[in-house]
């Protein structure tokens, strides 16, 4: 177990090298950099200003000179200044980043807990009233655009009921303290982490309903039944602990879709999260900036697919990892 | 207040009268917290670091200058400096400072904060630095209270660089340390973070991606002021966020169209919200088509009329704009109190004289009925702009011009416009500011085109009558006189059309009823909010 997690951080790093290196690639590619925004920005910028802001953000020099720079300084886990913010990148990520995992984290949790059991109960159910609706109910969530099921929830609850806040992390007008600041910061989750967690939520169902009914047709759930296993049982001690295993494999490489959810939840709620701040890095041309995200999101990603092969021999013992 | 004033003034009289009685009777209440937004969040607090709209709204309640200005036409009136005194010749202006000003740490303002905000940090590193200063000699202060500014020849709007924008005081005691040689030094200084001046808010806290709070500046010079004791900038990225966060009381104020104009109609008929578009005269924000002139066949001037009189510029306000604007009618906008103007007509809307041009220009319409194609961009400043890039691709799509609309990002756009110049049109968005040489004449002379240099004569347009007539009306002290000279450069850019004149965009305020005094003069949000008080 030990030498399979040290294998697959080693395996990492050639991973999140080749994703940096694309990165950088890609967003070579786009016309214009920072240094004609930062200048476009002020209004009154001479030629001399824009070369001037190049050669300070080492924007003049070959592309592949600016790869060593770039590759020497990820050796070395210096993210470098932001263009656009005048700041460490690495302050500016972690900083947001503290956010965004708690709305991501909550999101999923919600989304798989709650996939689980709805789906669960629905393939218990086949064929009946509560699949039916359960069903329905998923495909219709899994066909609305996030960031308008955000505007609905915000029109729904902000305005005809005012009873939770529109956006924003805290109440900046009010900055309390302890469990009173807890609290302020749960009613602003509501709404963001709903937004995010509903189209989860309709995956996770299907997913889990998809799979119950498979493991429902296999040899080992008749001969649990035919011991007296009660129906409850089945489904829960062996139905279901088989069924998770693609929910869980979703999971892991869902939570890379997930950060890039969080760029449309963060922009309609002003969440201070990460993917707002990917999507000003971009608008800005914040090229260390973006990098610098885009690298911490790769790391993220990968590792949260590692937890996730974990988790399979915890549901599954035939699987060991060695 | 005027720009409330004149909201009332459409009412029906007798209610109008009521209301404005009330207001009358109403004292301002001292306490309570302003939250405002603007998209998107600044990136430092000093217009030293960027000039960009949301760092001057924040930075300008923390910082302060010289003078304050009344009225849309920004009269001088005294601030730091408590008297001031021009030379006969123009060319010394002498001011006299307040002695009971302190920076927000405690030391004591002087007259060589004044001379180092000048010399160090406005004239090298502030955008329109060398546009106000360029012409300066030198900065004597004779006394810790006493500062003259000597100049090489006059400068006529010399008066009012001393915007908190525009000519920031920043404390010496703290910047000399700086290693002034190197912009990108001051530019990541700690200070451009946590900024220490002298105006009536003091820098509390800022976490990125959310919100920016300004505590009252208890040791502030103006008696019981400011009557607020915080002001708040909350991050709200989202358009149709920001509009709902202003529904509920969220937010008190939304400044220059930060709510999406569709939103503003339905906005401003709720009870408790209030929209002004005024208090913005003096940025005087203005739209129109920019035309590379280096290339047939735009560098004929039919062409650019046949252009000009297939649009239909109400309908772009009233459409595209929602109704908040007007037609342009020139360079320099209507809301210029002093140098527009006010005999020249509507620009003429007519697309059968526009085809007659264009066959006269020798472009008849072709067997497809297309005269020319030419390609067009357009600014990446959000969904009016694209939706503007389309209405005129179909109006000149009539007339028998084919246009193909680019798309691209700022930093495409740019490149594209100022530093390629490898477009053919573009619909372009700038500001007069407070006086033409300022805003205007940055887009007309020919010693603007230069390449990289963006918001300047892109076009390549060169006319040496109109290089000459800014440069007399750069030293003509004489207003009239300047006046004069300003008529002729708008007539001749209306004749020659080096750009498509559109449309003056409206600076809309949306606030919450319970805000008072928030329009003063026409830099209402670059004002430093003194006198703003909340019910």
């Amino acid at each position: 177990m030990g030498r399979f997690v040290i294998r697959r951080l080693a395996q990492l790093v050639p991973v999140v090298l080749a994703i940096a290196t694309l990165n950088f690639l890609l967003l070579q590619l786009a016309p214009g950099d920072a240094a004609d925004i930062v200048a476009g920005r002020s209004g009154h910028a001479t030629a001399e200003m824009v070369e001037q802001l190049r050669r300070d953000f080492g924007l003049d020099l070959p592309v592949h000179q600016q790869y060593l720079v770039y590759l020497e300084r990820l050796m070395t886990l210096n993210l470098g200044y932001s263009f656009i913010y005048e700041l460490p990148v690495a302050t500016l990520i972690l900083e947001r980043l503290p956010a965004t995992l708690l709305l991501m984290v909550l999101s999923i949790t919600l989304a798989i807990g709650l996939g689980i059991l709805l789906g669960l109960t629905a393939a218990r159910n086949r064929g009946g009233v509560i699949d039916n609706v359960v069903s329905v109910l998923a495909l219709v969530i899994y066909a609305i655009p996030q960031f308008w099921l955000g505007l609905m929830l915000i029109v729904f609850f902000s305005i005809t009921l005012g009873i939770l806040p529109s956006g924003g992390m805290i109440d900046v007008r009010v900055r309390d303290t302890g469990f009173v600041y807890a609290l302020d910061v749960a009613r602003h989750l509501v709404l963001p982490v709903l937004t995010m967690a509903l189209f989860y939520v309709a995956i996770y169902t299907r997913l889990m309903r998809a799979t119950m009914l498979e493991v429902y047709e296999l040899d080992f759930i008749t001969t649990a039944r035919a011991k007296g296993v009660s129906e409850r049982g089945v489904a829960w001690r062996h139905a279901a602990r088989n069924a998770l295993l693609p929910v869980v494999t979703l999971a892991g490489v869902q939570f890379g879709h997930l950060l890039g959810g969080s760029i449309l939840v963060e922009t309609v709620f002003g969440w201070p999260g990460l993917g707002r701040l990917v999507f000003d890095s971009l608008q800005q041309r914040d090229l260390n900036l973006l990098l610098g995200i885009l690298f911490v999101s790769s790391v993220v990603v990968v590792l949260a697919n590692l937890v996730a092969d974990l988790a399979y021999s915890l549901l599954d013992p035939r699987i060991v990892h060695q | 207040m005027y720009g409330k004033m004149r909201r009332m003034a459409s009412a029906p009289a007798v209610l109008a009268l009521l209301m404005a009685v009330s207001a009358q009777a109403q004292e301002p209440k001292q306490g309570g917290t302003l939250t405002f937004t603007y998209e998107p969040e600044p990136s430092a607090l000093s217009t030293i670091a960027t000039t960009a709209v949301p760092t001057a709204l924040v930075s300008s309640k923390i910082f302060e200058s010289l003078l304050e200005y009344e009225g849309p036409e920004l009269t001088p009136v005294e601030g730091l400096a408590e008297s001031w005194d021009v030379s006969e010749d123009g060319k010394t202006y002498t001011f006299k400072l307040r002695d009971d000003v302190q920076w927000h740490d405690g030391e004591p303002f002087t007259s060589e904060d004044v001379k180092f905000s000048v010399e160090k940090m406005v004239l090298p590193f502030h955008s329109r630095g060398k546009v106000y200063f360029g012409e300066l000699a030198g900065v004597d202060i004779p006394d810790e209270h006493t500062v003259a500014f000597r100049l090489n020849q006059p400068v006529p709007f010399f008066l009012k660089a001393f915007q908190p924008t525009e000519t920031p005081m920043m404390p010496e005691h703290i910047l000399s340390s700086l290693d002034l040689s190197d912009a990108s030094a001051v530019r990541q200084s700690d200070f451009m973070q946590n900024p220490i001046g002298t105006g009536p808010f003091r820098f509390e806290e800022w976490v990125k991606g959310s919100h920016i709070i300004l505590e009252r500046n208890e040791d502030y010079w103006k008696e019981e002021r400011p009557y607020l004791d915080q002001v708040i900038f909350r991050v709200i990225p989202d358009g149709a966020a920001r509009a709902v966060a202003l529904e509920t009381g969220e937010i008190d104020v939304a400044p220059m169209n930060s709510v999406p104009q569709a939103d503003m109609a339905r906005l401003a008929d709720l009870e408790h919200i209030e929209l002004s578009n005024e208090g913005a005269e003096g940025l005087g924000p203005i739209l129109w088509l920019e035309v590379n002139l280096r290339e047939k066949p735009l560098s004929d001037v039919r062409v650019r009329k046949a252009i000009s009189m297939a649009i239909d510029r109400s309908k772009i306000v009233d459409v595209i704009w929602y109704g908040q604007g007007k037609p342009a009618t020139g360079p320099i906008v209507s809301a210029n109190p002093v140098f527009y103007d006010d005999t020249l007509s509507p620009f003429e809307y007519s697309p059968e004289e526009a085809e007659k041009l264009l066959d006269e220009a020798g472009y008849p319409r072709g067997t497809d009925g297309v005269r020319f194609r030419m390609e067009q961009h357009f600014t990446p400043y959000g969904e009016s702009f694209v939706r503007l890039a389309e209405y005129v691709k179909n109006e000149l799509g009539k007339i028998g011009i084919e246009v193909q609309t680019q798309s691209t990002d700022m930093g495409g756009w740019l490149k594209a416009i100022y530093t390629d110049w490898s477009y053919q049109m573009t619909n372009n968005f700038t500001h007069n500011y407070s006086d033409p040489q300022i805003g205007v004449q940055r887009a007309f002379i020919s010693s603007n085109i230069r390449r990289g240099a963006s918001f300047t004569n892109s076009m390549g347009y060169v006319n040496p009558r109109v290089d000459e007539l800014f440069e007399q009306a750069s030293t003509e002290i004489d207003e009239a006189k300047r006046k004069e000279l300003f008529v002729e450069i708008q007539q001749i850019l209306r004749d020659e059309l080096p750009v498509i004149f559109l449309i003056e965009i409206a600076y809309s305020h949306l606030y919450n009823s319970r805000v008072h005094n928030l329009i003063t003069n026409g830099i209402s949000m670059y004002s430093n909010w003194d006198s703003v008080w909340v019910e």
